[in-house]
Parts: C-alpha cells; sequence; structure tokens
C-alpha cells in the first residue's frame, strides 16, 4: 500500500543516517553519566566528555535533521543499520578514550569501545592506574548499553522505528535461534526487557554497596556484571576488592545474566513454571555443574586445594563467569591446570542461553545439535524413522535445524580464520586460536592463563582490528554482519 | 487495546497488519507455522501457534485480559466454539466470522450471545449488499454512507466531458457547490486534494455530499442512470450464493460456472435463477449466453486475474456495468485503473465491519470506511482540540488529509474554508492509510 513512494535509491540511506542520528543522541545522552559523574567530582578526564558529548550531539543533530523523501525501511536497511550502528557508536564512543589522557591511539581506543559495546571485556590498556574515572564508568557503562543492545534500548523509546524496519532490527540484534516476543508489540517487549535489565543492575550495585564497597566501584561493577562484559574498576579484579559475600552477590547476577530474559520476565509475570520446565536453562544449569564438578577434580588432581573455598566458591564463580561469557578469572587459574583450560574453553564455546546478555554460541543451538544427531544416529538403526528435534516438549521445524547447523559451522569456521590470520601475524598457536574464540564469544578472557605474557595491548595493530571485528560478530551473532560481505546482498 | 485475532487465514492476515499499523496490541493465533513466521518477522505483532479452540492456548496468550476477540478461521463452527471458549475465559467482545446467514437472524442472535458470541461478520453478504449497492447506483464506482446515509461518499469517474478538468479546486466556484472533493485517484496513487490540485481525465474523483445532491453530482460528472434487470455471474462462489439467495427476486440472474456438482447444487437451492455449466472464459459461451443483453457482468470466480480479464471481456461486449472480486489487494488498483467499474474485495469489506465493532468496544477510537489506500474517518471533536481553535483556512493542516464534512446534532453540513468546528461535533476526515493517528491529535 505505500507504493505512493519508492526510494529514489536502492538503499533509503537518508532514512538510515536519520535513525542512526536518533541512535547517536542516545549515545549522548548516555554520555552524560561519566560526564556528570567528573563534574561531580572534578575528575580530570571531565573536559575529554565534554568535547565527546558536544561532538556527538553535533553529528547526531546533523543526521536527524535530514529529511528523508520516504521512510521506507525494508530487510535490507534494517541490517544495514544493525551492523552500522555498532561500528559507529564505537567510533563515537571511543572519542573520550581519545580526548582523556590515557595514552590510547585510535587503534586501541576503537578496540577499547567494541569490546566494551560488545560486552567482550579485552582491555587494551596496559594499566588502569592513573586513568580517569570517568573514563573507567564510560566503559562500564559501553557495556551495560551493549549487554541488552542499543538498539533495543532505540525500540523501547522511539515510536518511530515500530514498523516493519523495527521488526527486522529487533531479530537482528536479540540473540537466539527464534526470538520470543513478551508482549504484542515490539516496543512493550523491549520496554519489558529493559526494564528487568535496569531492576537487576539496580540491585546488583545495593548488594555490592553492603559489603562496605565504594560507590563508585559498585556502580561500575554493577554495569560491567550484569552486562557479563566484565571490565574490572582497578588493575587488580573484583575477586580482589572484596569477601566472600561479594563473590556469592557476583556469582549469581552473573548465572541471572546468562538466563533467558523473556524468561525472567514469564516468572516474575506470574508463570514461573514455565521458567522452571524451560528445557535451556535446565541445560544450563547441569552444564554449569558438570564444569564445577570438572574444575573441583582439577583442584583435586594437582593437589591445589588448601581450603573449603578452593572446593565450593571458587570453581562456581570460575564456572558460571566463564559460560556467561563474564570472564573474570581466579587470579590463581593458571595453576588449576590444562583439563580445567579445556573446560574453560568448552564452556566460552557453548554459551549461556539465547536471549541473555551472555556471548557464546548458546546452550540452545547445542541442544538442538545434540538432539539432531542423537535422531541422526537413531535413524541409521530404523531408517524408515520420522524423527524431530524436541524442545520445549515443541517440535522444532528442519528449517530451524538447518540455521542451527549453518551457525555452529560458521561459528566453527570464523574462529580458525581468525585463529590463522592471527598465527600469521606471529602470535604462538595457542593463544591465537583462544583469543578468537575468546572475542567471538564476548568473554574476553585474558592471557595469564595461558601462561604468555602477551597482553592484548602488546598485540599487532592489525590483530587488534581483526578481533574488534570478530568481537562485533560474536555479539550480533554472525550472519547480520557477515551477510554485508555477501555480493548478493548489495546487488539488485 | 489488546485485540486477539484467531485464524491467520486472507481476513485474519489483513485485519492483524491493519491493526497492528493503527497500534493497536495485536495477538495472532493460528496453528499454522509457517503462515505465522512470514506474519511474525515482518510485522509489529505477536503470534502464537495454537488451535484456536484450545483452551491452553487461549489460556497462555492471556484471552481474559483481551478487549476484542476476532474469531476469522474458514470454519463457522470452529469460529463460534473458539468465541465461545475466550468469552467464558474473561474476553471483552467477541467476533466470529459465519458462513451461514441462519445466524444473522434476530431470534437465533440471541441464542448466539448466549453463547459468547457477541458479534458476526460474514464477508460474503457484505460483498452481496457491496454487489447490490454498486448495481442500484450503477453510474458510481463507489458509493458509502456514512452517518446512517447522511453524508455519501461517491467515486466516480467523469466522462470526457466532465466540465471542471483541469480546474484547480481553490477556483471552483464556492456557492453553488454542494459537493465536496475529498480524494483523486491518479493512476495507482492516491492523492487528498488541496486547493492546488486538479482533475484530470481518467482520475476517479471521490466526492462528498448530501442526499439531495447526489444527482448533482451525477450531471457533472456527466454520468446516466440505468436501471439494471439482468445480472450475468460468471462464477458460482460462495458470494454469488450469497448474492442469489438475498437478490433473487429483484434482478433476473443467470450464472455460470465450471463445475458440473457446484451448478447442480445451485439449481436446486435456487430455482428461479437459471444456471449453466460452462467455462466463462470461454468466449463462445458467453455469445452462447447472449452476454450483449445483460445489464450488468459480474465475475465472481476465486481467480482475481480471470475476474478482471473476464470484465474486460465483457465490457467488449458492451455490458454496461461490470464487477469483479478482485481477492488480491495489490490488485485492486490495477483493475480501477483498467475501466472495470466495481471491484469487490471481501478483505476490505470485513476489516471496515470490524473497525464498527471496534467503535463500539472503544468510544476514543474513529468510525472507518476503508478504501484501498486512504481511510474515511468520523472523528469526535472533544473539547478545548486543536481544531476548533480558528476557522479551517487558518488552521494550517497537514498535508495529506482534508475535512470533507461535520454532524453536529443531527444536522450535516460541508466543511468550507469557512466553517469554525466546534467540540462535540463529529467530522468526516480523508485521510491516506496509515496517517491516522497523526490527525487525531487535532481532535483531541
Amino acid at each position: 500500500m505505500s507504493s505512493v513512494f519508492r526510494p529514489k535509491f536502492y538503499i533509503n540511506v537518508p532514512m538510515l543516517l536519520r535513525v542512526v542520528g536518533w541512535l547517536l543522541m542516545i549515545l549522548a545522552a548516555f554520555m552524560l553519566f561519566p560526564t556528570i559523574a567528573g563534574l561531580l567530582t572534578g575528575d580530570k578526564g571531565v573536559m575529554g566528555f565534554v568535547w565527546s558529548l558536544l561532538i556527538t550531539l553535533g553529528a547526531g543533530f546533523g543526521m536527524m535533521s535530514i529529511r528523508p523523501k520516504s521512510r521506507e525501511m525494508g530487510k535490507r536497511e534494517a541490517i544495514l543499520l544493525v551492523s552500522l550502528t555498532w561500528e559507529i557508536l564505537a567510533l563515537f564512543g571511543m572519542l573520550p578514550f581519545l580526548f582523556c589522557d590515557t595514552h590510547t591511539n585510535v587503534t586501541d581506543a576503537f578496540f577499547e569501545t567494541m569490546s566494551g559495546f560488545t560486552t567482550t571485556g579485552m582491555s587494551a590498556l596496559n594499566t588502569l592506574h592513573g586513568v580517569p574515572d570517568s573514563i573507567i564508568l564510560w566503559r562500564c557503562v559501553t557495556q551495560w548499553i551493549g549487554g541488552m543492545g542499543i538498539i533495543l534500548f532505540t525500540l523501547a523509546v522511539l515510536p518511530m522505528l515500530n514498523y516493519q524496519g523495527g521488526m527486522q532490527m529487533f531479530n537482528a540484534e536479540v540473540t537466539g535461534i527464534t526470538h520470543d516476543k513478551l508482549r504484542p508489540r515490539v516496543s512493550n517487549t523491549a520496554k519489558s526487557l529493559w526494564l528487568i535489565y535496569i531492576i537487576l543492575t539496580g540491585c546488583l550495585t545495593v548488594l555490592l554497596l553492603f559489603s562496605g564497597m565504594k560507590f563508585f566501584d559498585a556502580v561500575c561493577y554493577g554495569l560491567s556484571i550484569m552486562s557479563t562484559g566484565g571490565f574490572a574498576v582497578a588493575d587488580q579484579s573484583v575477586l580482589d576488592l572484596g569477601s566472600i559475600y561479594v563473590k556469592i552477590v557476583v556469582t549469581v547476577f552473573m548465572f541471572l545474566g546468562g538466563v533467558n530474559f523473556s524468561l525472567m520476565y514469564a516468572a516474575v509475570t506470574g508463570h514461573p513454571r514455565r521458567a522452571l520446565r524451560n528445557e535451556p536453562l535446565k541445560w544450563y544449569v547441569w552444564w554449569i555443574l558438570i564444569g564445577y564438578a570438572l574444575f573441583c577434580l582439577n583442584v583435586l588432581l594437582r593437589n591445589i586445594g588448601h581450603s573449603v573455598g578452593d572446593f565450593t566458591l571458587d570453581p562456581l564463580f570460575q564456572a558460571v563467569s566463564v559460560i556467561s561469557s563474564t570472564g573474570i578469572t581466579e587470579p590463581d587459574f593458571h595453576n588449576w591446570g590444562s583439563l580445567s583450560e579445556m573446560v574453560l574453553i568448552m564452556m566460552m564455546m557453548t554459551g549461556a542461553c539465547a536471549g541473555s546478555t551472555s556471548g557464546g554460541a548458546k546452550i540452545d543451538r547445542f541442544i538442538v545439535l545434540f538432539k539432531f544427531l542423537r535422531n541422526e544416529f537413531y535413524k541409521m538403526m530404523h531408517p524408515s524413522a520420522v524423527t524431530t528435534v524436541c524442545i520445549n516438549g515443541k517440535g522444532t521445524s528442519y528449517l530451524v535445524v538447518q540455521k542451527v547447523l549453518a551457525f555452529l559451522f560458521v561459528y566453527i569456521f570464523v574462529i580458525i580464520g581468525c585463529g590463522i590470520l592471527l598465527v600469521i601475524m606471529g602470535l604462538p598457536l595457542k593463544t591465537a586460536f583462544f583469543y578468537g574464540l575468546s572475542a567471538i564469544s564476548n568473554a574476553g578472557i585474558g592471557t595469564e592463563i595461558n601462561g604468555i605474557s602477551w597482553q592484548f595491548s602488546a598485540l599487532p595493530a592489525a590483530g587488534k582490528w581483526l578481533l574488534t571485528f570478530v568481537m562485533l560478530v560474536g555479539r550480533l551473532e554472525l550472519f547480520t554482519v557477515m551477510l554485508l560481505f555477501v555480493p548478493s546482498f548489495w546487488r539488485k | 487495546m489488546k485485540i486477539v485475532i484467531a485464524g491467520a487465514g486472507e481476513v485474519g492476515t489483513h485485519l492483524a497488519k491493519l491493526l497492528s499499523n493503527e497500534e493497536q496490541d495485536i495477538i495472532l493465533l493460528d496453528s499454522n507455522q509457517e503462515r505465522l513466521d512470514i506474519i511474525d518477522a515482518n510485522y509489529n505483532l505477536m503470534t502464537f501457534n495454537g488451535s484456536t479452540s484450545s483452551f491452553e492456548a487461549l489460556r497462555s496468550i492471556g484471552v481474559g485480559s483481551a478487549d476484542l476477540y476476532i474469531a476469522v478461521t474458514p470454519y463457522e463452527t470452529r469460529n463460534i466454539t473458539s468465541c465461545a471458549i475466550a468469552k467464558k475465559l474473561g474476553a471483552g467482545k467477541t467476533v466470529a466470522r459465519i458462513d451461514n446467514s441462519e445466524f444473522l437472524r434476530k431470534e437465533n442472535g440471541l441464542i448466539l450471545r448466549e453463547l459468547g458470541v457477541d458479534a458476526l461478520i460474514y464477508p460474503e453478504n457484505l460483498a452481496a449488499i457491496e454487489i447490490n449497492t454498486a448495481l442500484s447506483h450503477n453510474w458510481a464506482r463507489y458509493w458509502g454512507e456514512l452517518h446512517d446515509g447522511a453524508l455519501i461518499l461517491i467515486g466516480v469517474k467523469p466522462s470526457p466531458s466532465f466540465p471542471l478538468f483541469g480546474v484547480k479546486i481553490k477556483d471552483l466556484p464556492i456557492k453553488n457547490h454542494d459537493f465536496h472533493i475529498a480524494a483523486i485517484k491518479r493512476k495507482t496513487e492516491t492523492i487528498i486534494p488541496n486547493g492546488n490540485d486538479e482533475i484530470r481525465e481518467n482520475d476517479i474523483v471521490y466526492f462528498i455530499t448530501t442526499p439531495p445532491f447526489v444527482s448533482e453530482v451525477r450531471e457533472l460528472s456527466c454520468k446516466k442512470k440505468r436501471n439494471i434487470k439482468k445480472v450475468l455471474i460468471m462464477g458460482g462462489s460462495r458470494i454469488a450464493a450469497r448474492f442469489m439467495r438475498q437478490y433473487a427476486d429483484k434482478y433476473h440472474i443467470k450464472v455460470i460456472d465450471v463445475s458440473r456438482p457446484r451448478c447442480e447444487e445451485l439449481a436446486e437451492n435456487f430455482p428461479d435463477c437459471e444456471i449453466v455449466c460452462g467455462d466463462g472464459r470461454d468466449i463462445e459461451v458467453l455469445r452462447d449466453n447472449n452476454i450483449y443483453q445483460y445489464d450488468a457482468f459480474m465475475a465472481l470466480t476465486d481467480s482475481s486475474e480471470t475476474n478482471i480479464l473476464s470484465c474486460l471481456t465483457a465490457k467488449e461486449f458492451g455490458v454496461p456495468k461490470t464487477i469483479a472480486d478482485v481477492e488480491n489487494l495489490q490488485f485492486v488498483s490495477s483493475a480501477e485503473s483498467l475501466n472495470i467499474g466495481t471491484t469487490i474485495n471481501k478483505k476490505l469489506l470485513a476489516s471496515s465491519r470490524i473497525f464498527k465493532i471496534l467503535l463500539d468496544a472503544d468510544e476514543h477510537n474513529s468510525k472507518f470506511l476503508a478504501l484501498a489506500d486512504a481511510e474515511v474517518a468520523e472523528i469526535p471533536v472533544k473539547p478545548g482540540a486543536k481544531i476548533t481553535r480558528a476557522p479551517v483556512k487558518d488552521l494550517h493542516l497537514p498535508y495529506g488529509m482534508t475535512l470533507a464534512a461535520l454532524v453536529r446534532g443531527d444536522h450535516c453540513e460541508l466543511i468550507s474554508g469557512m466553517s469554525k468546528i466546534e467540540a462535540g461535533d463529529y467530522v468526516v476526515v480523508f485521510c491516506l492509510s496509515g496517517t491516522i493517528h497523526k490527525i487525531e491529535k487535532w481532535f483531541s
């Protein structure tokens, strides 16, 4: 029915720019937090923030004032918009790093910002010592925005995107195989998801405050842990700051960060049964327990357990931290042995439930894979059997299974490709592949576990750009970004 | 407003899209996942895979909090069961699509209400009534009545001798001007005209007027009134059967259908009508049935393409009035530009009927007549609304809407630049599809 207007361009560029302008305005609004914090505390980085804020606002306002002839946004525009948005936001988000006194070049600043937005938590900064507090807060804010997704936030607050294009964007940014809508209108769904996210973050911050943590640290950790990003506030990790209490609180919230947010919504809106019966959630819990058991076994074998905590909380914390892709490691993890490293790699690979803020290939996909394989083996014995992959008591169509298999294949392919390129750049073999996996699964686990002194800051510039790209590919679940490199996307 | 639509068939899907664009909360329920997937990925609504008559499915979509429940699967018994369950689970108003005129009778309506069905839609019946309207006002392309017939909307394609071609709308003589040009349809584009637009040849012009001046509009557009008696129908579809049931005594009807069993069935049910078994696409068959003698030709087969082309053939034979059932929405505007006369679309008819039901459920909503890509809304004016501040010409109203008429009390009048709108009036507004929510803020 909208045949009245036809876009002049093949891709509706003016409309795209206009939406990006809106998104920049929202980014500028988020930049206000560190700016205000800086102004209140008289932080030395505050001028840098004021400048970044002004530039972002200016660019956003400039783009917003474009008046597109047609407001039509199709599939192509939506896909382009989602991946462009993340890059453009990282571009503007890195301004504070450049303006403030952090001794970073463009590569490092972009790497740091993208690592934040994708909730990876890899850091290109050698040390946080001497870095302005407002920058530390900004890193955590970027993770928090990226955790639930800025486009989802935009869908919640801007009625403009509530049309066909907006639906595509919702599908492109929310993780998982299928996308449950919680409520009939996508803006309401987005609002509900963000509301849960905000409430959880608030709870975490308050609970951290109870431990006697400084207000600033509590807020920063609240933001970075709820988004399962894991940026630290100081050079030592969160574990060194506090007590067993802090560790328990952090473990619980990392766990929640890996749970499907729509399940949490169902649970709090009076359908707790739906959450309890959810199959991916059960697998998630079991997988954590298995990981915990294997870690314990390893601690036992290597005879490094000295206290109760070494067998109870520490391995559990480690398992949850990895599976939720938060990526905080125990200080003495390098002593845990190679079985632990293997478990770490496997857990990083699977990730937590779809529809959560965690990374990885998502446990839901592995369930589909395993059930499909089981069916295939069964069919070898009973060739005429008709089987379906059943999840949550409902059959899944073969189209979905195909998509999942393709996804997992591409996932492995990207890790291998990234590893090979990093090896060519001169990284040791193991490190190269480990980085690839760490980046695509948005875990961002540091390299100390490899026993090698490589820091992310010591990577060659090309390696950093490569990892930046892989992080984005991982956050947007492969296809949205990779589609841009398929010629048929651009062809008429 | 939360609206549950059960059945993602043609009518259900169309309604879901339409209502979703009107910013309603839509949940679409169907048991065909593939069909749902397409809609789910592209429209701002929620879909749910489940049977329309399953307690569990209805409970899990929260039908208890729904304001309106619309069951539009192709099976009337299923719709009625579904509505009954939904009502008992707490749904506000229930609407069922039916396929049997018995349900429409007053004495049966009560029984249905007890079962939990509040309103009925019978698309075939709506189509039959629409056809009859088109035949009675055969000089017009479109005939719609607003406010119980106090205002009439006429879509007409003026003859080449129409005196107003090329005249700008602002230059029309104001004095003897008892109609309002509400919309112009030019090729595939619908224009809501402002003073600088003009009428060109081959446009379809939508006039809004009051009953005494209908004949003036007809004379102005140089159209002749014709008394239609003999009607040839191609395709013995459900619409055709409904039309025969309703109007067999008013018209002399002949039906041509390909299927012999269907012909036999029709012949048993409608002894007053002539039934011929043959392929209406075959010119010989049309000739044999003396197509020249008929006043009207209606193509009501299931295929929109066949209907459009057959109507063109009938036009070549000199049949003055042709009506085509065009179910593919994208064909409607092409069909109209092909000079077919009137097109019938069950989906549009059903959706405008649902809009009327919506009005009863929600007083703040407006009343609609849905055209292919424009809407006619009757909007109540609230006290203190922006639109009451100045005479219409000083309001700087947005492009894409026109105020056609206002209803004050029992009295209807056309709006000119000098009119001043008051709170409590009902204003008839023409606008392009999907812009109604922008306009509503002027009235509240």
